[in-house]
């Protein structure tokens, strides 16, 4: 009995945060694919869609119930005392995430101009295949 | 927006995973606006739906969009798939110890938070709160990004770029050899098409950057779409029509002087008698008082940001399009 109500109050826990339950997916592509795709560019993707799951993460827990987009209306900029903090969601994680999507496309680059380096030599995206070409 | 996820990794031709890529990009853009977080859904639909396919798209172009997929390793993937489940049950599993989905008095909302949303105004003169924590309470942060767009840029030119003195010889003997033959991607209406389009993008990516501090925009976003105009104008006409505007030295010089700048303001409140990146020190020599000093130094980092983004963001693609050789490509 004890046991069957945790386990209701868990999936409801689920239902109600769903975003972390999308957080994780999204993380386990990302993880998956960087791990178990042979092909360097497809890698390069899971990095992006693992990173994106991180960006989630953060958006969704400076995201506010009813609270709006974190730019000051004329009235209020005229009344700085009518500023209702939980009117506007944090402006804090999204700096943070703003900067990182530039720094992951930055980054990007970086994994992909070494993909380019690495098909320069061995003329094949396929890890297996580079392995074989290695060992030659 | 899982499902663009899956396809986009489980579609064997690379090119249209890059596709498939930027759609997922657009999806996220939207949930991003969603959650009230605009200027990362203007950074997302510039940055992860326009430049990374861009740039996934010119390194496809310089080597092969098929995937040659062997038999076997099934059971590899499987297990990978297990190992990748077990650890996304372990996060699942401390689920219950995170605050609840748009709960205003979580620990994230309720500690730093609140001081920026109300002092910003009477500090910065900034109602854009995203434009003032970026730049103002939290510069380090952002001039380290920054450095960190720079070092990339420098670090893809390390791995990519082929001396110059061996590439003339090759373009050379390519000159001598094969006479100019027709280019299918030559298309008078994508060049007219783009010629009238590239200057009103930059008027509007120049408006994203000073208009920051009231609307959604700012140095990243504004820098992304001034080099993404530029990409366009390498993608359309061709590179060696871009790199006769901008020399390749002169790319490098722009990309480092907006770190420059950015340190450069920093360090003129350090000689000014305040804190480093501390902007209300320079009201003696920025117009109105304190406040306005700090909304004028924001508006200088900017700009600072925005050159470093657009620059490196055209290097990247000139060195990614065109393989290192800096003469032809997408």
């Amino acid at each position: 009995m004890v046991d069957s109500t945790a386990g209701s109050d868990t999936m409801e826990n689920l239902i109600a945060n769903f975003n972390y339950v999308i957080v994780v997916i999204l993380m386990m592509i990302g993880l998956w694919a960087m791990l178990a795709q042979k092909n360097l560019i497809k890698k390069c993707i899971g990095m992006a869609i693992f990173q994106t799951g991180i960006i989630l993460f953060f958006i969704s827990i400076g995201a506010k119930n009813e609270a709006k987009v974190p730019i000051l209306s004329k009235f209020v900029v005229e009344n700085s005392s009518a500023i209702i903090v939980n009117d506007y969601a944090n402006p804090l994680t999204q700096i943070l995430m703003l900067t990182a999507i530039v720094v992951g496309v930055a980054t990007l680059g970086v994994g992909l101009a070494l993909a380019q380096k690495v098909y320069q030599q061995h003329s094949t995206f396929h890890e297996d295949e580079i392995l074989e070409n290695q060992r030659k | 927006m899982v499902l663009f996820a899956l396809i986009s990794l489980s579609i064997q031709n690379l090119m249209g995973a890059a596709i498939v890529f930027g759609a997922y990009s657009f999806m996220m853009c939207l949930i991003w606006a969603g959650m009230g977080a605009v200027d990362v859904a203007f950074t997302e639909a510039a940055v992860g739906a326009g430049v990374s396919t861009v740039f996934i798209v010119s390194t496809i172009y310089n080597t092969s969009a098929t995937m040659r997929s062997r038999p076997g390793g099934m059971a590899f993937k499987f297990f990978i798939g297990v190992v990748v489940t077990l650890a996304g049950a372990f996060l699942l599993s401390a689920l219950t110890d995170f605050p609840d989905w748009g709960d205003p008095n979580s620990p994230v909302n309720a500690t730093v938070v609140p001081y920026y949303i109300e002092n910003s105004i009477d500090d910065t003169h900034v109602p854009n709160l995203v434009t003032s924590v970026l730049a103002d309470y939290r510069g380090f942060d952002t001039l380290l990004e920054t450095t960190v767009v720079f070092i990339a840029c420098i670090a893809i030119y390390s791995i990519l770029r082929i001396e110059t003195a061996k590439s003339k010889t090759d373009e050379t003997e390519e000159g001598i050899t094969s006479p100019p033959s027709y280019d299918p991607s030559d298309s008078l209406i994508v060049r007219q098409a783009s010629r009238f389009m590239i200057p009103f993008m930059q008027l509007f990516a120049l408006y994203v950057i000073a208009h920051g501090h009231y609307s959604p925009g700012g140095g990243f976003q504004g820098g992304v779409i001034l080099g993404a105009s530029l990409i366009l104008l390498a993608i359309s006409f061709d590179l060696k029509f871009l790199l006769r505007h901008w020399r390749e030295k002169s790319l490098m010089l722009l990309v480092a002087s907006g770190v420059f700048l950015y340190a450069a303001v920093g360090l003129a409140c350090v000689f000014m008698g305040g804190n480093y990146l501390e902007y209300g020190i320079l009201d003696s020599i920025l117009p109105g008082d304190q406040a306005m000093a700090r909304s004028h130094g924001i508006l200088l980092v900017e700009i600072g940001v925005g050159i470093t983004v657009m620059f490196s963001m055209v290097a990247i693609h000139i060195n990614l399009a065109s393989n290192g050789r800096f003469d032809r490509g997408l």
